[in-house]
């Protein structure tokens, strides 16, 4: 069987299972017949609400798992990744700061800014005493617990913002902060396709300096890389493909750090290209399932989708920071 | 492959809080090997990552052909000069052709097809380190010595007339060391490159090696052919090693027999 095709199938299923599922059923054939442009309560069903959600959720996972990877393999981190770092912690933060002062800037550029912000000061705490600059120095755990550190730092920071809202802007504030794929629209779908695949178009020409940097730097820089540019350059394009994400669906936290390693295990992806394909593949598809559950697994109450993947995750880098300590990084 | 020499001016190097090679002069023949050679401390690999741009001059220069090379552009300086660190990370599964593919990266554009030019280099590569069967392997199944010459092989493809090597033997037992050695003046002879290493091996470096440069944590001690450079006196002022200094007899080398 070819690599891929696996994802390649559980990204169709769990897309129509997502298409199918919810408040109303929808039989197979209704479901054909909405996406081929009927007019029953199906297609309104999947034009209006859930083919927008299901949109937004693979998108936005593809971004997402995107993110992780480039993290991933920008610092050979198996616990890199934006959300464990912090970035996804300051572009909440800073979503919110924009929302509470009434700053009228794109959401996404707030939430970069924010991002880069909060990984400046991350990476700066996690370089090791005496370290002449650079990131290859600072250990996997470290950069964890100071990542985790300053996503204290921003919450606490989101919460006094918090007191600061309007009851119903602080309410939706607060799911907002949590992560959720309710009532999203069209016109985010277009927003993710625009900005996202404008970013993925400039992961997909940098495959070739991620290919040389997995030599080494010194290596890569004898094979014509102008290294700290590249490493700038890749660090900013998953850096603006999180805050994409973060400012459509919130900080849903965990599925940049899962993505690319469930990703390259089930396409057995080795290359930085066939990493990058899996992680978003497996991105879309963990966002999309999270979201499935967490829509449809309690009668009558829709969960924000960021507390499936936080139960998802959370074991996840518990295990992962287990298998750090037993290799004696920490 | 045009020739190309490489010599320092009055160079200076450092990290932040102390000077490791001050004002040093060096030419490096060209279409010859040489090696640097000295204690450790004495900042050979220093001088090795300034001549391959990985460190900047603090004063002085690097001249590659007229160019000051840290002036220079990454991309022409690495169709000219390739450097193989000591410590090279090698990626996930990959195998010795994939591996030996990448070292095409500085004559291909971004998404130039793969040319003939590009095949025939790494064709030539494989063959130069005896590794044409091995292509398909994977690196991490094959043993160090065959690992360090898939890497030279690397390095080999890129096709520069200059080739600097950071402790090339380093983790090589005593044979594979050789062959690795043999494998370098033999890809001197066959193509008028230049090749720059630093060595350990005294013994080795002065039999494998047309030129040696010995330094000490002072400075510069000598430089030259290697029964100019090797002699008893350099030996005790570099190392402050006590040695008698004989000539191999089977090639007029020197060979030092420590006390």
């Amino acid at each position: 069987m070819i690599r891929g095709t696996v994802l390649v199938l559980l990204l169709a299923g769990s897309a129509a299972l997502a298409l199918l599922v919810g408040q109303i059923h929808l039989s197979p054939a209704s479901l054909w017949d909405g996406l081929t442009g009927g007019d029953g309560p199906a297609a309104l069903t999947i034009s209006v609400l859930r083919g927008p959600r299901v949109a937004v959720a693979l998108l936005s996972g593809a971004a997402l798992g995107l993110a992780g990877a480039v993290f991933q393999l920008l610092l050979r981190n198996p616990l890199a990744s934006p959300d464990v770092m912090g970035f996804t912690g300051g572009s909440g933060l800073a979503i919110l700061a924009a929302i509470a002062m009434g700053v009228s800037i794109p959401l996404p550029l707030a939430a970069a800014a924010g991002g880069l912000a909060a990984g400046l000061i991350v990476l700066t705490l996690s370089r090791p005493a005496g370290s002449r600059g650079g990131i290859d120095g600072a250990s996997p755990v470290t950069i964890v617990l100071v990542g985790i550190g300053v996503g204290f730092a921003a919450s606490a920071f989101g919460s006094f913002l918090m007191t600061r809202l309007s009851g119903p802007q602080a309410a939706e504030a607060q799911r907002w902060l949590v992560g959720s794929l309710s009532a999203r629209d069209w016109s985010h779908v277009r927003i993710l396709m625009a900005a996202g695949g404008a970013l993925a178009l400039c992961l997909a020409l940098q495959v070739r300096a991620l290919r040389l940097l997995e030599l080494g730097a010194e290596l890569a820089s004898g094979l014509g890389l102008k290294v700290a540019r590249a490493r700038l350059l890749l660090a900013a394009t998953a850096i603006g493909l999180c805050a994409v994400a973060v400012s459509i669906v919130g900080p849903v936290a965990f599925v940049a750090l899962m993505a690319p390693p469930v990703g390259a295990r089930l396409a057995r992806a080795t290359d930085p290209g066939a990493r990058l394909a899996a992680a978003a593949g497996a991105g879309a598809v963990i966002m999309v399932l999270a979201d499935l559950v967490a829509r449809a697994s309690l009668p009558g109450l829709q969960l924000p989708i960021g507390v499936t993947t936080g139960i998802l995750g959370a074991p996840y880098l518990l295990w992962r920071l287990s298998r750090e300590m037993e290799r004696g990084e920490l | 492959m045009s020739p190309i020499g490489l010599r320092t001016e009055s160079l200076s190097v450092g990290y932040q809080d102390r000077q490791v090679i001050q004002g040093l002069d060096l030419v490096f023949p060209v279409g010859r090997s040489t090696a640097i050679l000295g204690p450790n401390g004495c900042g050979k690999s220093t001088l090795l990552r300034a001549l391959a741009r990985l460190l900047k001059p603090s004063a002085g220069r690097v001249l590659l052909g007229d160019a000051d090379l840290h002036a220079a552009d990454t991309r022409d300086v690495a169709r000219q000069l390739a450097i193989l660190p000591q410590f090279p990370l090698a990626p996930d599964a990959i195998n010795v052709g994939e591996l030996v593919r990448r070292g095409r990266t500085p004559w291909r554009g971004l998404l130039a097809p793969w040319t003939r030019d590009d095949s025939d280099a790494c064709t030539d590569a494989l063959d130069a380190v005896g590794m044409t069967d091995m292509a398909d392997r994977p690196l991490a199944e094959l043993s160090g010595g065959q690992r360090q010459r898939a890497w030279l092989a690397l390095v080999l493809a890129q096709r520069t007339p200059l080739l600097l090597l950071d402790e090339p033997t380093s983790h090589l037992d005593l044979a594979q060391q050789i062959e690795m050695l043999k494998l370098l003046q033999q890809r001197v002879a066959d193509t008028g490159m230049t090749v720059v290493s630093v060595l350990h091996d005294l013994n080795l470096a002065a039999r494998f090696s047309d030129h040696l440069v010995l330094l000490s944590p002072q400075g510069l001690i000598a430089e030259g052919a290697p029964e100019t450079v090797v002699t008893a006196e350099n030996l005790h002022r570099a190392f402050g090693l006590a040695a008698q200094v004989m000539a191999d007899p089977l090639t007029g080398r020197p060979w030092i027999l420590p006390h």
